[in-house]
């Protein structure tokens, strides 16, 4: 397959051409939306005023939850959350009322002269106070195996420990937008920053009462997404087609960065408390956990993120007798959402530490001790849920990063270096990660495609899955072109379309290539199939002596051939002509759904997963124990992509999952105040990594040879796994620090390790 | 009366008469007046608050040799006069039309090779930034490429596609179909500069004047104590982008030249107000190493090229980051009126958060560094969230003087931890005269931990601050 071909979009990008929605202007009568929220983190609405607004010159429209015509409601599994609040608001940020006007001074204005009264009422800021309250939002969940009671209480030793795991803004460069244009009736189109459009279209219909085929949603791309555009798209979209149903002019909304960031959910903050019994050896015996996740004000996706972090908390590691507990708290801060990893990064922490821990306290290597619960070959290769874990290639990528990064030698230049330091200490850390794909909630494992064979040759490719960046347009592309035998120039990827494409799931749990490849690749066949016949008759016609079985016709080079006999041949272009004068349908949908795959959540059993994916990582750093400040020196990854649809793109979803997981262990810091308002509300206090925030020396490698079986091409995801390849920072860190007590006490501190936790913890260590 | 903004875009001269475009006001943005128009969509707005790139644009304006130098800047943060008599080059400018195709310009080509776009957001900011390396630098070193790309924030890349994309663009010495372009541009600047009238703007409420003369600042000045005074604007844009806050007045005095010179004198160095940070960074590199040490981690290169020296004295910030140093330098400044000049020292000059000693009429004219002999020792340190493009949660600028292992004299001034920039005077007391020895030093850490009571805040808790200002002296005693 063509290897080496560029992001389809990669020449727009570069020249400023990429439409993204806050670019366009359907017509002069577009109107701007504002979404006035709540300034308080829980409390009772007396009394909304807008009548002064209202007489904003250049104001169309101020809309209540009053207003709405359909339901007011906008979460996407469980029906908790309001679309614009009524009599209560549970969360600062909250959407209470919605402006529309001709420019942007207008909605300024008019927001200022909206007044509000508010009776504030007792709020739950944290886990811990959700916790001592028992606000849970939903039952708890479980995964159990063995007896881990017994095997704890018979273990040679025991550690005990909490964990916290902040949470993380997504922080995509394109904020929220959406762009709602009324058509005729009650028809609606909305230009969406989605990565779930069918569920756009669904929150859209439903708040407008209108039904599903009234709404057309489109998809073209996305500046970024990671998860935070899977349920959080919706509510700028819902939100601009109240308004444009209401004025009847297209009504455009694009929020404000600050607002972006404090009115959408973030990455879960988790609250963990583990145990964890073992061996001389460090041999794991038992395992207990309990995962708090801060779900925020109402369910959003938490439920299934916190499932994806129960079915993670085993991480690469065999866990004879296991007990794997869930649960998520509600609280009054924005519902926290999807964010790459999706959970996967909060279960993975704390068995990651509580192995770090164990190491530290039988003074042995950690990597010595992940090696040594690594999942087996042939025996202890189930998980906690009971999937065996196939094709582990933990083994081997071990003894790959251990030699390329020559990990031993420079944990030994680190002693010395820390030896003659007084100040600045360095770490070293390897980490595995292993990651499930397949949406653990089964049914959602299914993808829809319409290709389209144009009679000049051309091909357009509609299907399910969204662009925020990942290349996946250009993978299908790049999987058409292969199916089809043609060049890639004569083949376009559609924008995502409800009309185009119906019922479709979100574009998230990295199996955005895996499910609508297979997608696209069932509509080619059912084309190919087709036109196969077509060429049989062609041929007889051409080559009367030759017989052409179907079953021989080849799609090669932007050619049809007789494989017995190669020289027989047509041009696509001209047996797509010929096969539409037949009057044969080019056109045709595909489905696929991943098979085999179930889960039974009552009982914490079932294969959730297709496959999985497996990475390494080995970090340096260094700390500066007097100013927290830490630099990381070098980063080794191996990750296993199974055959490469395109290893540019790969090679790009590695590095840059990496570095996003490398700002959520170390500087990215989410505050609030007592209020619950959040401090850290724009880029000038909320710090993603910089250009030289990478490693300084940053060696990416591809694991080669390792076809994936049952998958599109033996490809394999990629978006996710390599975020938690991060974890190598953090414990690096952890290492280094460490070293300020001489290796003989556990540096107890939290995720991020920001400068402000290196400094404390150093100090702490230094008093000991 | 000159009324009218002009500059080059699009290789041509814009006018743009503000009564007439009512649709515009003078402290309209670059960005917001670009992203009006369809055919320069390509610039993003991110944050609105200069910390993102993606609305990077690169400016070229004549130098004193009237060749042009190519800058690039947030396009979020500058004023529509700001880029008056300059050349606004976007995006949208970089390819040129070809025959069958577009032909990219080598750093947009390198981009799609090197697969450094992703969701593309952040791309055009970030070729904007790829081109001012690609114009000023031949072979860059990756400090150069990371210095340039530093104030663009791309969240799906992971950058290393870009730092190779950079590598391999700027070998040819910034050739490109702008340089054969460049006489036309040349000509086309120069007559816009020969109008050397003010710029008064007026519209229905917003007033803004825009001096090319010290002489014609002063008068403004006089005549109008209520106009803010913006240079780089840096500081004062976000009141406006953040806040909307609304300018009734303003005076821009970016266009003085007498505001933009340094020199150098017997016993000290004089920086005009209005020299850029990036200008002055490079002045100290070889004279003031605490000083280009502390501007090297100052913004991005997009900030440090417009906000100037001036400017971070003059907003008195308590976490300005030239005010430690120049506390510690023993800085004076020249300020200046209709009236005659005035020498007043930093440390007077600052007089509370974010308040200053300068008059109605005054502008701040020079600063003035004494050079120091070899037995004083100046150091600096900025301690933030993130290293780069961050603000200092606390900064130290330390000096000291020994005689023989005695100290003789130190200052020890330090940022974010207190409302102004405040010297940790008890702390001084008791090091003076005492042996420079790190066990004084470490009594004299629980001193600074005790001058001070800083705030918690979104960068950090008080605890911090108060760990991090006494750390910092014990990196000064080590790093001397
Ligand atoms: C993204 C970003 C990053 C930043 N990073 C840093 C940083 O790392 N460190 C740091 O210290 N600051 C930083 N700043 C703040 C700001 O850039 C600096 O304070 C800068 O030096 C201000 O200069 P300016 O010319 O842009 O000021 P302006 O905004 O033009 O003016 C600031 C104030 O100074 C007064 N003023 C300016 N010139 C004169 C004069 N000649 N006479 C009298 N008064 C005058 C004005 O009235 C105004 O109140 C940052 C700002 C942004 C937006
Ligand atoms: S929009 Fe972010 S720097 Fe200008
Ligand atoms: S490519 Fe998406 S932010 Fe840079």
């Amino acid at each position: 397959m063509n290897n080496i071909i560029h992001h389809d979009s990669a020449t727009k990008h570069v020249t400023g051409e990429s439409v993204y929605i806050n670019d366009m202007l359907v017509n002069n009568n577009m109107l701007l939306g504002k979404v006035v929220f709540s300034k308080h983190a829980h409390a009772k609405i007396k009394k909304i005023d807008f009548s002064e607004a209202l007489k904003t010159k250049g104001v169309h429209a101020i809309l209540t939850s009053v207003d709405i015509p359909g339901k007011n409601q906008m979460g996407p599994i469980v029906h908790d959350e309001f679309c614009l609040a009524t009599d209560e608001v549970t969360f600062i940020g909250q959407a209470v009322a919605l402006i529309a006007a001709e420019s942007k001074e207008a909605l300024l204005i008019a927001e200022q002269l909206i007044k509000i009264d508010y009776e504030p009422l007792e709020a739950i800021l944290d886990i811990e106070t959700a916790i001592a309250k028992n606000n849970l939002i939903a039952p708890p969940r479980k995964i159990e195996r063995g007896d881990p009671e017994t095997a704890m209480n018979k273990a040679p030793h025991i550690i005990k420990g909490e964990l916290k795991t902040g949470g993380q803004e997504h922080w995509y460069l394109e904020t929220q937008t959406a762009l709602a244009v009324p058509r005729e009736g009650k028809d609606i189109i909305i230009y969406a920053s989605s990565q779930n459009p069918s569920e756009t279209q669904a929150i859209v219909s439903e708040v407008l009462g209108v039904a599903k085929n009234e709404v057309e949603v489109e998809v073209k791309r996305m500046g970024g997404g990671f998860g935070g555009k899977e349920t959080q798209g919706n509510h700028v979209a819902a939100w601009a087609a109240l308004l444009a149903n209401f004025t009847r002019c297209p009504v455009k909304i694009h929020l404000f960065r600050d607002d972006d960031q404090i009115m959408t959910g973030k990455r879960h903050r988790y609250f963990s408390k583990y145990e964890i019994g073992f061996d001389d050896n460090g041999k794991i015996l038992a395992y207990k956990v309990e995962l708090n996740a801060d779900a925020g004000s109402s369910t959003d996706l938490s439920m299934s993120i916190l499932e994806r972090a129960t079915l993670h908390a085993d991480n690469a590691y065999f866990l004879p007798n296991v007990r794997i507990i869930g649960k998520a708290w509600k609280t009054n801060l924005p519902s926290n959402t999807a964010y790459r990893g999706f959970g996967g990064p909060q279960g993975i922490a704390v068995i990651e530490n509580a192995i770090d821990r164990i190491a530290i306290f039988l003074k042995k290597d950690p990597a010595e001790i992940r090696y040594t619960n690594f999942y087996q070959h042939e025996k202890n290769n189930t998980t906690p849920y009971g999937e065996t874990v196939e094709n582990n290639r933990l083994f081997l990528m071990y003894d790959k990063i251990i030699e390329s990064s020559e990990y031993f030698k420079r944990r030994k230049e680190i002693e010395k270096f820390n030896d003659e330091n007084e100040f600045y200490k360095k770490g070293i850390a390897l980490t595995p990660v292993k990651f499930g794909i397949s949406f653990t909630t089964s049914f959602l494992n299914q993808a829809g495609a319409l290709v389209n064979i144009y009679n000049d040759g051309t091909v357009l490719v509609n299907h399910g899955g969204t662009e925020m960046g990942q290349g996946l347009h250009t993978k299908m592309l790049q999987i058409a072109s292969a199916e089809l035998g043609i060049s890639p120039d004569k083949i376009k990827v559609n924008a995502t379309n409800t009309s185009k494409v119906p019922n479709t799931s979100p574009t998230a749990a990295s199996s955005g290539s895996d499910i609508n490849g297979m997608a696209v690749k069932n509509a080619i066949d059912i084309l190919k199939s087709r036109i196969s016949e077509v060429a049989v008759a062609e041929f007889e016609k051409l080559y009367p002596s030759d017989k052409t079985l179907k079953e021989n016709i080849v799609f090669e080079n932007d050619f049809i051939f007789d494989k017995q006999n190669p020289s027989n041949k047509i041009s696509f272009e001209d047996i797509v002509k010929i096969a539409h004068f037949k009057q044969v349908s080019l056109s045709s949908t595909g489905f696929y759904k991943t098979p085999g795959i179930y889960f039974d959540r009552e009982k914490g059993v079932g294969v959730p997963f297709f496959y999985f994916s497996f990475g390494m990582s080995v970090s340096e750093v260094m700390i500066d124990t007097l100013t927290g400040r830490h630099t990381l020196l070098r980063t080794d990854i191996i990750q296993d992509v199974g055959d490469s649809l395109n290893e540019d793109i790969d090679r790009g979803q590695i590095e840059g999952g990496f570095i996003q997981g490398v700002g959520w262990v170390t500087t990215e810091e989410l505050k609030w105040d007592k209020k619950g308002n959040l401090l850290t509300h724009s880029p000038d206090t909320y710090k993603i990594p910089t250009v030289n925030d990478i490693p300084k020396d940053f060696r990416v490698e591809l694991l080669k040879n390792v076809p994936n079986p049952g998958t599109i091409r033996k490809s394999k995801a990629v978006g996710e796994p390599p975020f938690m390849l991060a974890f190598s920072v953090w414990f690096a860190i952890k290492d280094a620090i460490s070293a300020v007590g001489n290796h003989k006490i556990e540096p107890e501190f939290s995720l991020p390790a920001t400068y402000e936790v290196i400094l404390l913890c150093s100090e702490k260590l230094k008093k000991k | 009366m000159n009324n009218i903004v002009r500059f080059v875009l699009d290789n041509k001269i814009v006018e743009i008469d503000f009564f007439k475009k009512q649709e515009l006001k003078p402290t309209t943005t670059v960005l917001n007046y670009l992203r009006s128009y369809p055919e320069h969509k390509g610039v993003k707005e991110g944050c609105a608050e200069g910390d993102c790139g993606a609305c990077t644009i690169v400016v070229a304006e004549l130098d004193k040799n009237e060749k042009l130098v190519y800058k690039t800047l947030d396009s979020c943060l500058v004023f529509l006069p700001m880029i008056h008599g300059k050349q606004l080059i976007t995006v949208e400018n970089l390819a040129i039309e070809g025959t069958k195709e577009k032909i990219l310009h080598p750093v947009q080509q390198l981009m799609v090779e090197t697969n450094g776009s992703q969701c593309g957001y952040c791309t055009p900011g970030i070729i904007m930034s790829l081109f001012g390396l690609y114009k000023n630098h031949n072979n860059p070193s990756r400090e150069i490429i990371e210095d340039a790309l530093t104030g663009n924030l791309c969240r799906c890349t992971g950058y290393q596609s870009i730092i190779e994309a950079a590598q391999k663009a700027c070998t040819v010495k910034g050739k490109d179909h702008f340089s054969e372009k460049e006489k036309d541009v040349v000509k086309m600047l120069k007559n816009i500069a020969e109008n050397k009238e003010s710029l008064v703007l007026s519209t229905e409420n917003q007033k803004y004047f825009k001096p090319f003369s010290l002489e014609e600042a002063l008068i403004i000045r006089l005549e109008n104590p209520d106009a803010i005074i913006i240079n780089g604007s840096t500081d004062v844009a976000l009141r406006q982008t953040k806040k909307n806050e609304h300018f009734a007045k303003i005076l821009d005095i970016s266009g003085v030249e007498e505001l933009k010179t340094f020199y150098e004198d017997k016993d000290c160095y004089v920086f005009g107000s209005g020299i850029s940070i990036e200008q002055v960074k490079n002045f100290s590199k070889e004279t003031l190493p605490a000083l280009y040490k502390m501007l090297s981690v100052f913004g991005s290169l997009q900030i440090r090229n417009i906000a100037t020296i001036g400017g971070n004295a003059g907003s008195a910030s308590p976490i300005g980051d030239t005010l430690p140093l120049l506390f510690a330098y023993g800085a004076k400044l020249k300020l200046t009126s209709g009236a005659g000049d005035r020498v007043i020292e930093i440390e007077d000059f600052i007089k509370g958060y974010r308040q200053t000693d300068l008059g109605n009429d005054e502008l701040i004219k020079e600063i003035i560094i004494p050079k120091t002999d070899n037995s004083t020792k100046i150091n600096s340190f900025k301690i933030s969230k993130r290293k780069d493009l961050d603000i200092s949660t606390v900064s130290g600028a330390f000096k000291l003087k020994l005689e023989q292992e005695n100290v003789s004299e130190i200052i020890l001034a330090y940022g974010g931890m207190a409302a102004t920039t405040k010297r940790a005077v008890n702390t001084e007391k008791f090091l003076t005269g005492k042996k420079w020895s790190k066990k004084n030093v470490e009594e004299a850490m629980n001193i600074v931990a005790e001058e001070f009571t800083p705030l918690s805040d979104a960068r950090s808790e008080a605890e911090f601050r108060t760990i991090a200002a006494k750390n910092l002296l014990m990196k000064f005693y080590i790093e001397n």
